[in-house]
Protein backbone atom coordinates (compact mmCIF):
# COMPACT_ATOMS: atom_id res chain seq x y z
CA UNK A 1 0.00 0.00 0.00
CA UNK A 2 1.56 3.24 -1.14
CA UNK A 3 1.09 6.40 0.78
CA UNK A 4 -1.41 8.60 -1.01
CA UNK A 5 -2.72 12.10 -0.56
CA UNK A 6 -6.45 11.63 -0.64
CA UNK A 7 -8.43 14.69 0.40
CA UNK A 8 -10.76 14.01 3.32
CA UNK A 9 -13.40 15.94 5.25
CA UNK A 10 -13.58 14.15 8.59
CA UNK A 11 -11.24 11.95 10.55
CA UNK A 12 -12.11 9.05 12.87
CA UNK A 13 -9.49 7.73 15.23
CA UNK A 14 -10.06 4.06 16.16
CA UNK A 15 -6.50 3.30 17.24
CA UNK A 16 -6.32 0.60 19.89
CA UNK A 17 -9.81 -0.67 19.13
CA UNK A 18 -10.28 -4.25 18.10
CA UNK A 19 -12.66 -5.93 15.74
CA UNK A 20 -15.58 -5.23 15.31
CA UNK A 21 -15.31 -1.73 16.81
CA UNK A 22 -13.33 0.03 14.03
CA UNK A 23 -16.00 -1.01 11.57
CA UNK A 24 -18.97 -0.38 13.87
CA UNK A 25 -17.75 3.16 14.61
CA UNK A 26 -16.87 3.84 10.98
CA UNK A 27 -20.30 2.87 9.83
CA UNK A 28 -21.89 5.23 12.33
CA UNK A 29 -19.49 8.01 11.34
CA UNK A 30 -20.20 7.55 7.62
CA UNK A 31 -23.90 8.02 8.42
CA UNK A 32 -23.09 11.33 10.07
CA UNK A 33 -21.11 12.98 7.26
CA UNK A 34 -22.62 14.66 4.18
CA UNK A 35 -23.20 12.65 1.03
CA UNK A 36 -20.09 12.92 -1.17
CA UNK A 37 -17.77 13.67 1.74
CA UNK A 38 -14.78 11.53 2.67
CA UNK A 39 -14.02 10.02 6.08
CA UNK A 40 -10.47 9.09 6.96
CA UNK A 41 -10.32 6.21 9.47
CA UNK A 42 -7.08 5.55 11.36
CA UNK A 43 -6.87 2.06 12.88
CA UNK A 44 -4.24 -0.17 14.45
CA UNK A 45 -6.12 -3.43 13.92
CA UNK A 46 -4.48 -5.21 10.98
CA UNK A 47 -7.63 -7.22 10.36
CA UNK A 48 -9.41 -4.00 9.44
CA UNK A 49 -7.73 -3.97 6.02
CA UNK A 50 -9.45 -7.11 4.68
CA UNK A 51 -12.63 -6.43 6.67
CA UNK A 52 -13.11 -2.93 5.21
CA UNK A 53 -12.66 -4.40 1.73
CA UNK A 54 -15.32 -7.01 2.47
CA UNK A 55 -17.62 -4.44 4.02
CA UNK A 56 -17.28 -2.17 0.96
CA UNK A 57 -18.69 -4.98 -1.20
CA UNK A 58 -21.95 -5.11 0.76
CA UNK A 59 -22.19 -1.54 2.02
CA UNK A 60 -25.18 0.46 0.75
CA UNK A 61 -24.02 4.01 1.30
CA UNK A 62 -20.23 3.94 1.23
CA UNK A 63 -17.35 3.31 -1.13
CA UNK A 64 -13.78 2.49 -0.11
CA UNK A 65 -11.51 4.90 -1.99
CA UNK A 66 -8.12 3.88 -0.71
CA UNK A 67 -6.25 2.06 2.03
CA UNK A 68 -2.73 2.74 3.23
CA UNK A 69 -0.27 1.40 5.75
CA UNK A 70 1.70 4.08 7.60
CA UNK A 71 4.51 3.72 10.14
CA UNK A 72 4.24 6.23 12.97
CA UNK A 73 6.46 6.17 16.06
CA UNK A 74 7.01 2.46 15.73
CA UNK A 75 3.29 1.71 15.33
CA UNK A 76 1.74 0.49 12.09
CA UNK A 77 -1.38 2.43 11.22
CA UNK A 78 -4.00 1.13 8.82
CA UNK A 79 -5.73 4.07 7.19
CA UNK A 80 -8.98 3.78 5.25
CA UNK A 81 -10.67 6.47 3.15
CA UNK A 82 -14.43 6.04 2.87
CA UNK A 83 -16.82 8.17 0.82
CA UNK A 84 -20.49 8.43 1.66
CA UNK A 85 -22.40 7.76 -1.57
CA UNK A 86 -26.03 8.09 -0.45
CA UNK B 1 -14.34 -5.56 24.77
CA UNK B 2 -17.48 -4.90 26.73
CA UNK B 3 -20.60 -5.88 24.90
CA UNK B 4 -22.16 -2.70 26.32
CA UNK B 5 -19.97 -0.70 23.89
CA UNK B 6 -22.09 -2.11 21.14
CA UNK B 7 -25.40 -1.16 22.70
CA UNK B 8 -26.24 -4.81 23.16
CA UNK B 9 -27.34 -5.90 26.61
CA UNK B 10 -27.42 -9.64 26.17
CA UNK B 11 -25.07 -11.96 28.01
CA UNK B 12 -23.47 -14.45 25.68
CA UNK B 13 -21.56 -17.48 26.81
CA UNK B 14 -18.07 -18.38 25.75
CA UNK B 15 -16.87 -21.79 24.70
CA UNK B 16 -13.21 -22.78 24.73
CA UNK B 17 -11.42 -24.53 21.87
CA UNK B 18 -11.05 -27.58 24.10
CA UNK B 19 -14.82 -27.74 24.69
CA UNK B 20 -15.38 -27.21 20.99
CA UNK B 21 -13.16 -30.18 20.14
CA UNK B 22 -15.11 -32.43 22.52
CA UNK B 23 -18.36 -31.16 20.99
CA UNK B 24 -17.12 -31.81 17.46
CA UNK B 25 -16.05 -35.36 18.32
CA UNK B 26 -19.38 -36.15 19.99
CA UNK B 27 -21.32 -34.28 17.27
CA UNK B 28 -23.02 -32.19 19.94
CA UNK B 29 -21.98 -29.09 18.01
CA UNK B 30 -24.03 -29.22 14.80
CA UNK B 31 -23.75 -25.69 13.51
CA UNK B 32 -20.94 -23.12 13.30
CA UNK B 33 -21.39 -19.57 12.11
CA UNK B 34 -18.05 -18.20 10.94
CA UNK B 35 -18.20 -14.39 10.80
CA UNK B 36 -14.72 -13.71 9.39
CA UNK B 37 -14.41 -12.11 5.98
CA UNK B 38 -14.80 -14.40 2.97
CA UNK B 39 -11.10 -14.53 2.07
CA UNK B 40 -10.08 -15.65 5.53
CA UNK B 41 -12.88 -18.18 5.60
CA UNK B 42 -11.80 -19.64 2.28
CA UNK B 43 -8.22 -19.96 3.45
CA UNK B 44 -9.17 -22.18 6.37
CA UNK B 45 -11.92 -22.87 8.87
CA UNK B 46 -13.17 -25.29 11.47
CA UNK B 47 -13.92 -28.77 10.19
CA UNK B 48 -15.80 -31.41 12.11
CA UNK B 49 -17.40 -34.71 11.34
CA UNK B 50 -19.47 -35.02 8.20
CA UNK B 51 -22.65 -33.89 9.96
CA UNK B 52 -21.25 -30.48 10.93
CA UNK B 53 -22.70 -27.51 9.11
CA UNK B 54 -20.54 -24.40 8.76
CA UNK B 55 -21.91 -21.14 7.39
CA UNK B 56 -19.91 -18.01 6.58
CA UNK B 57 -21.64 -14.66 7.03
CA UNK B 58 -19.08 -11.89 7.67
CA UNK B 59 -19.82 -9.84 10.81
CA UNK B 60 -20.03 -6.65 8.76
CA UNK B 61 -23.04 -8.11 6.97
CA UNK B 62 -24.75 -8.19 10.37
CA UNK B 63 -23.85 -4.52 10.76
CA UNK B 64 -24.95 -3.56 7.26
CA UNK B 65 -27.95 -5.87 6.79
CA UNK B 66 -28.92 -7.23 10.17
CA UNK B 67 -32.34 -8.63 9.25
CA UNK B 68 -31.19 -10.42 6.11
CA UNK B 69 -28.15 -11.85 7.85
CA UNK B 70 -30.08 -13.14 10.87
CA UNK B 71 -32.64 -14.72 8.54
CA UNK B 72 -29.94 -16.98 7.09
CA UNK B 73 -29.18 -18.54 10.49
CA UNK B 74 -31.29 -21.57 11.43
CA UNK B 75 -33.43 -20.74 14.45
CA UNK B 76 -33.42 -24.23 15.93
CA UNK B 77 -29.67 -24.81 16.01
CA UNK B 78 -27.32 -24.29 18.93
CA UNK B 79 -25.05 -21.81 17.13
CA UNK B 80 -21.37 -21.35 17.86
CA UNK B 81 -20.15 -18.05 16.42
CA UNK B 82 -16.49 -17.89 15.42
CA UNK B 83 -14.29 -15.01 14.28
CA UNK B 84 -10.58 -14.26 14.05
CA UNK B 85 -9.99 -13.18 17.63
CA UNK B 86 -13.27 -13.06 19.55
CA UNK B 87 -14.81 -9.56 19.46
CA UNK B 88 -16.93 -9.88 16.35
CA UNK B 89 -18.24 -13.30 17.31
CA UNK B 90 -19.31 -11.92 20.68
CA UNK B 91 -21.05 -9.09 18.86
CA UNK B 92 -22.90 -11.38 16.44
CA UNK B 93 -23.79 -13.93 19.15
CA UNK B 94 -25.39 -11.11 21.14
CA UNK B 95 -27.47 -10.06 18.12
CA UNK B 96 -28.63 -13.66 17.64
CA UNK B 97 -29.46 -14.11 21.34
CA UNK B 98 -31.52 -10.94 21.21
CA UNK B 99 -33.45 -12.44 18.32
CA UNK B 100 -34.11 -15.61 20.31
CA UNK B 101 -31.47 -17.81 18.66
CA UNK B 102 -29.33 -19.83 21.06
CA UNK B 103 -25.75 -18.68 20.41
CA UNK B 104 -22.34 -18.84 22.09
CA UNK B 105 -18.96 -17.64 20.84
CA UNK B 106 -15.55 -19.24 20.60
CA UNK B 107 -13.28 -17.79 23.25
CA UNK B 108 -10.10 -16.20 21.81
CA UNK B 109 -11.31 -16.83 18.29
CA UNK B 110 -10.22 -19.26 15.64
CA UNK B 111 -6.58 -18.70 16.59
CA UNK B 112 -7.20 -20.66 19.79
CA UNK B 113 -8.70 -23.50 17.76
CA UNK B 114 -5.64 -23.47 15.50
CA UNK B 115 -3.34 -23.74 18.51
CA UNK B 116 -5.28 -26.42 20.39
CA UNK B 117 -3.34 -29.56 21.25
CA UNK B 118 -5.07 -32.69 22.49
CA UNK B 119 -3.23 -35.51 24.25
CA UNK B 120 -4.81 -38.92 24.81
CA UNK B 121 -3.72 -42.51 25.31
CA UNK B 122 -3.74 -44.93 22.41
CA UNK B 123 -2.19 -47.69 24.50
CA UNK B 124 -1.85 -47.95 28.26
CA UNK B 125 -0.33 -51.33 29.09
CA UNK B 126 2.03 -52.88 31.60
CA UNK B 127 4.98 -52.48 29.25
CA UNK B 128 4.28 -48.81 28.54
CA UNK B 129 2.07 -46.12 27.10
CA UNK B 130 1.58 -44.57 23.69
CA UNK B 131 0.11 -41.08 23.87
CA UNK B 132 -1.27 -39.41 20.76
CA UNK B 133 -0.69 -35.64 20.73
CA UNK B 134 -2.94 -34.11 18.08
CA UNK B 135 -3.28 -30.60 16.74
CA UNK B 136 -6.84 -31.11 15.46
CA UNK B 137 -7.23 -27.90 13.42
CA UNK B 138 -4.27 -28.90 11.27
CA UNK B 139 -4.96 -32.62 11.16
CA UNK B 140 -1.52 -33.20 12.67
CA UNK B 141 -0.70 -36.20 14.84
CA UNK B 142 2.41 -36.87 16.89
CA UNK B 143 3.22 -39.31 19.66
CA UNK B 144 4.96 -39.90 22.94
CA UNK B 145 5.98 -43.46 23.76
CA UNK B 146 6.77 -44.02 27.42
CA UNK B 147 8.23 -47.18 28.93
CA UNK B 148 10.26 -47.74 32.10
CA UNK B 149 10.89 -44.03 32.59
CA UNK B 150 12.12 -43.49 29.04
CA UNK B 151 10.20 -41.40 26.55
CA UNK B 152 10.52 -41.27 22.77
CA UNK B 153 8.77 -38.46 20.94
CA UNK B 154 7.71 -39.13 17.36
CA UNK B 155 7.11 -36.28 14.88
CA UNK B 156 6.86 -33.52 17.49
CA UNK B 157 5.09 -30.33 16.42
CA UNK B 158 6.28 -26.82 17.07
CA UNK B 159 4.78 -26.21 20.53
CA UNK B 160 7.06 -28.49 22.50
CA UNK B 161 5.62 -27.70 25.93
CA UNK B 162 2.79 -30.16 25.25
CA UNK B 163 5.26 -33.08 24.97
CA UNK B 164 7.28 -31.98 27.95
CA UNK B 165 4.04 -31.91 29.99
CA UNK B 166 3.10 -35.46 28.98
CA UNK B 167 6.60 -36.71 29.75
CA UNK B 168 6.94 -34.97 33.12
CA UNK B 169 3.45 -36.00 34.24
CA UNK B 170 4.52 -39.58 33.58
CA UNK B 171 7.70 -39.04 35.59
CA UNK B 172 9.78 -40.00 32.57
CA UNK B 173 12.59 -38.32 30.69
CA UNK B 174 13.04 -37.83 26.97
CA UNK B 175 15.60 -40.22 25.53
CA UNK B 176 14.84 -40.17 21.77
CA UNK B 177 13.37 -37.58 19.40
CA UNK B 178 12.32 -39.28 16.17
CA UNK B 179 11.20 -37.39 13.07
CA UNK B 180 9.84 -39.59 10.30
CA UNK B 181 10.88 -37.03 7.69
CA UNK B 182 11.49 -33.35 6.95
CA UNK B 183 7.94 -32.04 7.15
CA UNK B 184 6.60 -29.59 4.59
CA UNK B 185 3.34 -28.62 6.28
CA UNK B 186 4.49 -27.78 9.79
CA UNK B 187 7.55 -26.73 11.69
CA UNK B 188 9.15 -29.61 13.53
CA UNK B 189 9.57 -29.40 17.29
CA UNK B 190 12.55 -31.79 17.05
CA UNK B 191 15.45 -29.33 17.15
CA UNK B 192 13.83 -27.30 19.96
CA UNK B 193 13.19 -30.45 22.01
CA UNK B 194 16.78 -31.50 21.43
CA UNK B 195 17.96 -28.16 22.76
CA UNK B 196 15.59 -28.31 25.73
CA UNK B 197 16.19 -31.92 26.80
CA UNK B 198 19.56 -32.84 25.31
CA UNK B 199 18.02 -36.03 23.88
CA UNK B 200 19.27 -36.89 20.39
CA UNK B 201 17.19 -35.79 17.42
CA UNK B 202 17.03 -38.45 14.72
CA UNK B 203 16.25 -38.17 11.04
CA UNK B 204 17.46 -39.66 7.78
CA UNK B 205 20.32 -37.73 6.13
CA UNK B 206 18.53 -37.56 2.77
CA UNK B 207 15.98 -35.27 4.41
CA UNK B 208 18.59 -32.85 5.69
CA UNK B 209 18.93 -31.47 2.17
CA UNK B 210 16.29 -29.05 0.93
CA UNK B 211 15.01 -30.82 -2.21
CA UNK B 212 13.98 -27.67 -4.10
CA UNK B 213 16.81 -25.36 -3.08
CA UNK B 214 19.33 -28.24 -3.24
CA UNK B 215 21.01 -26.77 -0.20
CA UNK B 216 22.38 -28.66 2.79
CA UNK B 217 20.51 -28.14 6.07
CA UNK B 218 22.22 -26.67 9.09
CA UNK B 219 20.26 -28.42 11.84
CA UNK B 220 21.97 -30.59 14.37
CA UNK B 221 20.69 -34.16 14.07
CA UNK B 222 21.71 -37.81 14.32
CA UNK B 223 21.82 -39.90 11.15
CA UNK B 224 19.43 -42.79 10.72
CA UNK B 225 19.92 -45.75 8.42
CA UNK B 226 17.54 -48.41 7.15
CA UNK B 227 17.24 -51.30 9.60
CA UNK B 228 18.81 -49.43 12.51
CA UNK B 229 17.47 -50.50 15.91
CA UNK B 230 16.89 -48.80 19.25
CA UNK B 231 15.34 -49.70 22.55
CA UNK B 232 12.95 -47.41 24.40
CA UNK B 233 12.22 -48.97 27.78
CA UNK B 234 10.69 -52.35 26.92
CA UNK B 235 10.06 -51.48 23.27
CA UNK B 236 12.30 -52.66 20.44
CA UNK B 237 12.39 -50.06 17.68
CA UNK B 238 13.28 -50.71 14.06
CA UNK B 239 13.83 -48.04 11.42
CA UNK B 240 12.22 -48.82 8.07
CA UNK B 241 13.34 -46.59 5.21
CA UNK B 242 10.24 -45.52 3.28
CA UNK B 243 11.23 -43.12 0.50
CA UNK B 244 8.61 -41.54 -1.76
CA UNK B 245 6.93 -38.68 0.09
CA UNK B 246 10.45 -37.48 0.81
CA UNK B 247 13.66 -39.32 -0.08
CA UNK B 248 14.62 -39.78 3.54
CA UNK B 249 11.30 -40.66 5.10
CA UNK B 250 11.43 -43.53 7.61
CA UNK B 251 8.78 -45.39 9.55
CA UNK B 252 9.41 -46.51 13.12
CA UNK B 253 8.22 -49.98 14.07
CA UNK B 254 7.86 -50.34 17.85
CA UNK B 255 7.47 -53.89 19.17
CA UNK B 256 6.36 -54.56 22.75
CA UNK B 257 7.45 -57.62 24.78
CA UNK B 258 3.92 -59.00 24.21
CA UNK B 259 4.65 -59.13 20.49
CA UNK B 260 2.20 -56.30 19.74
CA UNK B 261 3.61 -53.91 17.18
CA UNK B 262 3.02 -50.26 16.37
CA UNK B 263 4.07 -48.49 13.21
CA UNK B 264 4.62 -44.73 13.27
CA UNK B 265 4.04 -44.24 9.57
CA UNK B 266 4.59 -40.48 9.32
CA UNK B 267 3.41 -39.27 5.92
CA UNK B 268 3.70 -42.75 4.43
CA UNK B 269 0.52 -44.73 5.01
CA UNK B 270 -2.46 -42.70 6.27
CA UNK B 271 -5.68 -44.38 7.39
CA UNK B 272 -7.52 -43.40 4.23
CA UNK B 273 -4.73 -42.31 1.90
CA UNK B 274 -0.95 -41.97 1.75
CA UNK B 275 1.57 -39.16 1.51
CA UNK B 276 1.88 -37.40 -1.84
CA UNK B 277 5.21 -37.78 -3.70
CA UNK B 278 5.42 -34.31 -5.26
CA UNK B 279 6.28 -31.95 -2.38
CA UNK B 280 9.97 -32.25 -3.22
CA UNK B 281 9.17 -30.92 -6.70
CA UNK B 282 9.85 -34.25 -8.43
CA UNK B 283 6.54 -36.08 -8.33
CA UNK B 284 7.06 -38.11 -11.48
CA UNK B 285 10.49 -39.33 -10.48
CA UNK B 286 9.49 -40.13 -6.92
CA UNK B 287 6.22 -41.93 -7.66
CA UNK B 288 7.89 -45.29 -8.56
CA UNK B 289 9.99 -45.00 -5.39
CA UNK B 290 6.83 -44.47 -3.37
CA UNK B 291 5.27 -47.47 -5.09
CA UNK B 292 8.15 -49.69 -3.96
CA UNK B 293 7.93 -48.39 -0.41
CA UNK B 294 4.18 -48.96 -0.18
CA UNK B 295 3.90 -52.32 -1.89
CA UNK B 296 7.29 -53.94 -1.30
CA UNK B 297 9.49 -52.37 1.35
CA UNK B 298 6.95 -51.80 4.13
CA UNK B 299 4.52 -54.79 4.09
CA UNK B 300 7.24 -57.38 4.82
CA UNK B 301 7.75 -55.82 8.27
CA UNK B 302 4.09 -55.76 9.31
CA UNK B 303 1.46 -58.24 10.39
CA UNK B 304 -2.31 -57.84 10.14
CA UNK B 305 -2.51 -56.59 13.74
CA UNK B 306 0.25 -53.98 13.56
CA UNK B 307 -1.32 -50.73 14.66
CA UNK B 308 -0.78 -47.93 12.15
CA UNK B 309 -0.21 -44.49 13.73
CA UNK B 310 0.09 -41.86 10.99
CA UNK B 311 1.22 -38.22 11.26
CA UNK B 312 -2.00 -36.84 9.76
CA UNK B 313 -5.72 -37.37 9.48
CA UNK B 314 -7.87 -35.92 6.70
CA UNK B 315 -11.19 -35.70 8.54
CA UNK B 316 -12.35 -36.26 12.11
CA UNK B 317 -14.37 -39.22 10.85
CA UNK B 318 -11.11 -41.17 10.45
CA UNK B 319 -10.83 -41.29 14.22
CA UNK B 320 -12.92 -43.05 16.83
CA UNK B 321 -15.37 -41.29 19.18
CA UNK B 322 -12.47 -40.28 21.44
CA UNK B 323 -10.38 -38.75 18.68
CA UNK B 324 -7.83 -41.55 18.45
CA UNK B 325 -6.61 -41.99 14.88
CA UNK B 326 -5.33 -45.51 14.46
CA UNK B 327 -6.24 -48.82 12.85
CA UNK B 328 -4.70 -52.27 12.40
CA UNK B 329 -2.74 -52.85 9.19
CA UNK B 330 -5.23 -55.51 8.05
CA UNK B 331 -8.05 -53.03 8.44
CA UNK B 332 -6.15 -50.23 6.71
CA UNK B 333 -5.41 -52.46 3.72
CA UNK B 334 -9.10 -53.36 3.45
CA UNK B 335 -10.49 -49.84 3.88
CA UNK B 336 -7.92 -47.52 2.36
CA UNK B 337 -8.94 -47.24 -1.28
CA UNK B 338 -5.63 -45.62 -2.23
CA UNK B 339 -3.81 -48.79 -1.20
CA UNK B 340 -5.72 -51.21 -3.41
CA UNK B 341 -3.48 -53.42 -5.56
CA UNK B 342 -2.28 -51.59 -8.67
CA UNK B 343 0.43 -52.05 -11.26
CA UNK B 344 3.13 -49.40 -11.26
CA UNK B 345 1.55 -47.89 -14.34
CA UNK B 346 -1.92 -47.72 -12.77
CA UNK B 347 -0.41 -46.40 -9.57
CA UNK B 348 1.45 -43.58 -11.36
CA UNK B 349 -1.65 -42.58 -13.23
CA UNK B 350 -3.70 -42.61 -10.04
CA UNK B 351 -1.17 -40.63 -8.01
CA UNK B 352 -0.25 -38.04 -10.60
CA UNK B 353 -3.90 -37.53 -11.45
CA UNK B 354 -4.86 -36.81 -7.85
CA UNK B 355 -2.27 -34.35 -6.64
CA UNK B 356 -3.86 -31.49 -4.70
CA UNK B 357 -2.56 -27.91 -4.84
CA UNK B 358 1.01 -27.29 -3.75
CA UNK B 359 0.83 -24.65 -0.99
CA UNK B 360 3.62 -22.16 -1.57
CA UNK B 361 4.37 -22.01 2.17
CA UNK B 362 5.55 -25.62 2.04
CA UNK B 363 8.80 -24.66 0.35
CA UNK B 364 9.52 -22.22 3.15
CA UNK B 365 8.50 -24.60 5.93
CA UNK B 366 11.00 -27.13 4.58
CA UNK B 367 13.63 -24.38 4.76
CA UNK B 368 12.76 -23.83 8.42
CA UNK B 369 13.00 -27.55 9.12
CA UNK B 370 16.40 -27.73 7.43
CA UNK B 371 17.62 -24.81 9.52
CA UNK B 372 17.90 -22.53 6.48
CA UNK B 373 15.35 -20.03 7.78
CA UNK B 374 14.51 -18.83 11.31
CA UNK B 375 10.99 -17.40 11.47
CA UNK B 376 9.71 -15.35 14.39
CA UNK B 377 6.50 -16.43 16.14
CA UNK B 378 4.22 -14.38 13.90
CA UNK B 379 5.81 -15.74 10.73
CA UNK B 380 5.75 -19.29 12.11
CA UNK B 381 2.01 -19.16 12.83
CA UNK B 382 1.36 -17.64 9.46
CA UNK B 383 3.26 -20.46 7.73
CA UNK B 384 1.23 -23.03 9.65
CA UNK B 385 -2.18 -21.52 9.00
CA UNK B 386 -4.94 -23.97 8.18
CA UNK B 387 -4.98 -27.67 7.56
CA UNK B 388 -2.23 -29.82 6.09
CA UNK B 389 -2.44 -30.98 2.48
CA UNK B 390 -0.03 -33.88 2.62
CA UNK B 391 -2.34 -36.62 1.33
CA UNK B 392 -3.60 -37.33 -2.16
CA UNK B 393 -6.74 -35.40 -3.12
CA UNK B 394 -8.89 -38.43 -3.80
CA UNK B 395 -8.69 -39.86 -0.30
Amino acid sequence: MEQTTIAFDEILDVQGLKCPMPLVKSRRAVGNIDVGNVLKVVATDRGSVADFQGWAKTAKNMELLEQEEVQENGTTLYVHYLRRTK
Amino acid sequence: MAVADLNVDVAVSARTAKQLYADLLSERQQFILDVRNEDDFERWGIEGRKSLEVLNIPYFNFIEEEDDSVAQVPTDADVLVVCAKEGSSQFVAAILQERGIEAAYLQDGIVSWGNLYDARDVVDAGYGRIVQVARPARGDLSFVVISDGEAAIVDPLRHIEHYLDVVSEAGASVTHIFDTHAHADHISGGPALNEETGAPYYMHPYDAIHPLDMLPGTIDYNYLSDGQTFTVGQFEVKVIWFPGHTLGQVNYLFTAPSGESFLFSGDGVFLNSFGRPDLGGKGEAWTPILYQSLYERLPQHLNEDTLILPAHFSTLDEGDENGVFTAAWGEVKAQNRSLQPRSLEEFSEYVLGNLPTFPKEYVEIKRVNAGLLQPDEEKASELELGKNICALADA
